[in-house]
């Protein structure tokens, strides 16, 4: 097997005193939507948040396609690729679709065709954003700023893609809507993916793998299958839980 | 409007005379309690010292009888308007004029501004009054960059002006150089200061900021009132030598221009060369905002109004462009500065307390915060319209307040607070944004 495109051994991350990360191994390989799925505080965001440098890890290592990253400063991580839809959305709210999509291209440079394509790419996913194209961020539904919020990440050509909660407060209807849109975009495109959610059920029947995360640390780990058959994730994220 | 309207259109509640006079009564209440000792009664030392007092009841029952009508009048103005929150939909018709007029706005004041010289030539005042106005537009302009673009609030602005302002009566005064040379180097030092306050307030936002930035302004004050042997501290520094048409003075003398061009010396001349020097950096500013607002750095400027965290996510170094946002309107506060001392050809701090800054920030956020006409519109009103109301003395403040109040009533943000995108990637959509409310979901 080849080597994964980001490979993270024994990170360790913590927010002053409190260690949010206690030594987290995971991998990605390319070509897979991986799925880190786990309850509130678990450390799931901050894993993500630290891939990004920030906070900044205390211990451990990231590897991205190979090359060390781990103090790599923030906005240099975009740099190489890896591009993230945050929790909560956060467009721009005052600046328009178009502006917005425009955003996620500024990060790397490609050529006019380039951008045009990646751009055409995003309206046939989000046939939505097209009709709204001028229109300001703010002024979207909450289905629609996610499919921004993908749309803009997905602007800089990502070789990774990280999707914090994407269905964080979505319909149930719509969740499946940008749920299938990942789903395209990895049989389709190839893209790799690696989705942070609570919605349990959703995620690891969208994913390759999963892992899941209890108190900073992983704790299980395997096909998405899997882990939707064991019996304390069943018990844990899923009768108990939210459902999609 | 009259109560006949009122007769016509029965809205269930407040609709009723009782209701409006109940509301107009207890604010001419309030009125006669507020005024009674600022009206009512005038107090003034007498010729030995003692307190003598009059009263002037005649004026206080006027002012509570406006309260009283105004209050009535205002109740049924809105009832006439409706609840605020109805969506009203505007005629195409109309709308079409209006977007019409909104797009000549701009240019016809642009040309009425290059004519203003050639219209009040022989009126000294307004050429002055002009070109006060003008250099707060510049100042507006550039504040915008850090207040309405990239959203920092800063209430220091004042420092660079004057930095820019004590670079060039300093390097003018010290090594004779020439305003040419030193408006560069004003903004060079101006900018540098800016990244110098950028510094240590990269971490802050908000409130944490402009306080911040309020005692960085205070900062440069003190520092040139108290550096005595280099800036003379409250005295000020005198005999800035003026402007010169790129090295030929506006001097009455041999080699004045008047003389080379062969026509009479006039005072006038200089104003008018100071006018459109300052028109000319004004639009300069403009220009550089406009262009600027168009790149990548201008975007991050904006984008990181918006959502600090979601720019970082998106890989903008978040640090460099608060920099240059700072560098950038600290640059144009420089030369604004530069200007200032060229034309009065006298500095002293006075001319750069805190006010100032409140000034330049009221008219950025009074023109809405990013728009580059409502600085403009609004750097006229507050400016212009204060000295059309001088005639009112001490009450000029009182009735710029109130605009002001009643502006941000009708208007929160700002004269021009709609936005205009700066990307288009398709044409062919055409809904407006103003057409549709802003949701949360």
């Amino acid at each position: 097997m080849t080597s994964p495109l980001l490979a993270i051994r024994g990170l360790r991350a913590a927010y002053g005193k409190i260690e949010a990360l206690k030594g987290v191994d995971l991998e990605i390989n390319a070509g897979e939507i991986v799925a880190l799925i786990g309850a509130n505080g678990a450390g799931k965001s901050t894993l993500m948040m630290t891939i990004f440098g920030k906070p900044r890890a205390r211990a451990g290592a990231i590897e991205f396609d190979g090359d060390d990253i781990t103090g790599v400063p923030t906005h240099e991580i975009a740099r190489l690729r890896i591009a993230q839809s945050p929790e909560g959305r956060r467009i721009f709210p005052r600046m328009s679709v178009a502006e917005n999509l425009q955003m996620g291209a500024d990060v790397t440079e490609c050529s006019d065709a380039e951008r045009a394509a990646v751009l055409e790419r995003v309206f046939t996913l989000f046939p939505r954003l097209r009709e709204r194209i001028n229109q300001r961020g703010g002024t979207l539904s909450g289905g629609e700023q996610q499919m921004l919020a993908i749309g803009r990440a997905l602007m800089s050509r990502p070789r990774l893609l990280m999707l914090d909660e994407p269905s964080l407060g979505l319909a149930p209807l719509i969740a499946r809507q940008i749920f299938d849109a990942i789903r395209t975009l990895n049989r389709q495109d190839g893209l790799t993916v690696l989705i942070v959610e609570q919605n349990a059920n959703h995620a690891l029947k969208l994913a390759h793998r999963g892992y899941v995360m209890v108190n900073g640390l992983i704790t299980l780990a395997g096909t998405g299958s899997e882990l939707l058959q064991r019996p304390e994730i069943r018990a844990a994220y899923l009768e108990g839980g939210r459902r999609g | 409007m009259t109560a006949s309207t009122l007769e016509k259109k029965p809205a269930p509640r407040a609709s009723s005379a009782a209701f409006i006079l109940k509301k107009a009564t207890i604010s001419a209440l309030v009125a006669l309690v507020l005024f009674s000792l600022m009206i009512g009664v005038r107090t003034e030392a007498g010729p030995q010292g003692g307190l003598i007092y009059w009263t002037r009841f005649g004026d206080l029952a006027a002012i509570v009888a406006a309260v009283f009508g105004g209050s009535i009048v205002i109740e049924l103005l809105r009832q006439w308007w409706g609840p605020a929150d109805k969506v009203r939909v505007v005629p195409p018709a109309v709308q079409h004029a209006l977007s019409f007029t909104g797009r000549l706005i701009a240019p016809t004041l642009l040309i009425f501004t290059f004519l203003v010289p050639v219209i009040f030539y022989d009126q000294r005042y307004i050429l002055d009054l002009a070109i006060l106005v003008l250099t707060y537009v510049m100042l507006g302009w550039g504040l915008n960059v850090v207040v309405g673009l990239a959203g920092l609030l800063d209430l220091g602005y004042v420092a660079f002006y004057a930095v820019g302002a004590y670079s060039y009566a300093l390097l003018a005064t010290n090594f004779g150089l020439s305003f040419w040379v030193c408006l560069p180097l004003a903004g060079i030092l101006a900018a540098f200061w800016g990244v110098l306050l950028g510094f240590p307030v990269l971490r802050l936002r908000g409130d944490y900021l402009a306080i911040v930035t309020l005692a960085f302004g205070e900062i440069i004050r003190l520092v040139i009132i108290n550096w005595q042997s280099l800036t003379g501290g409250p005295n000020g520094v005198s005999g800035i030598p003026r402007p010169t048409l790129f090295g030929i003075p506006l001097s009455p003398g041999e080699d004045g221009l008047a003389a080379r061009l062969g026509i009479e010396f006039s005072p006038t001349h200089r104003i008018v060369f100071l006018f459109y020097l300052i028109l000319a950096m004004a639009l300069l500013t403009n220009w550089v905002t406009i262009r600027l607002r168009r790149l990548p750095i201008g975007r991050a400027w904006e984008a990181l109004r918006e959502d600090e965290v979601a720019c970082r996510a998106l890989g903008i170094n978040t640090t460099t462009t608060k920099l240059t946002a700072f560098a950038t309107g600290a640059m144009f506060g420089g030369f604004a500065g530069a200007f200032f001392a060229t034309r009065q050809g006298f500095i002293s701090p006075e001319s750069f307390t805190f006010q100032e800054s409140a000034l330049v920030l009221a008219i950025v956020v009074l023109g809405g915060m990013g728009s580059q006409l409502g600085v403009a519109l609004a750097a006229l009103a507050m400016i212009g319209g204060f000295e059309l109301f001088r005639g009112l003395d001490q009450y000029r403040m009182l009735v710029f307040g109130m605009a002001m109040v009643l502006l941000m009533i009708w208007r929160p943000r700002g004269l021009i607070g709609h936005r205009s995108p700066t990307v288009y990637l398709e044409r062919n959509q055409a809904i407006s944004s103003d057409l549709v409310k802003e949701g949360h979901g």
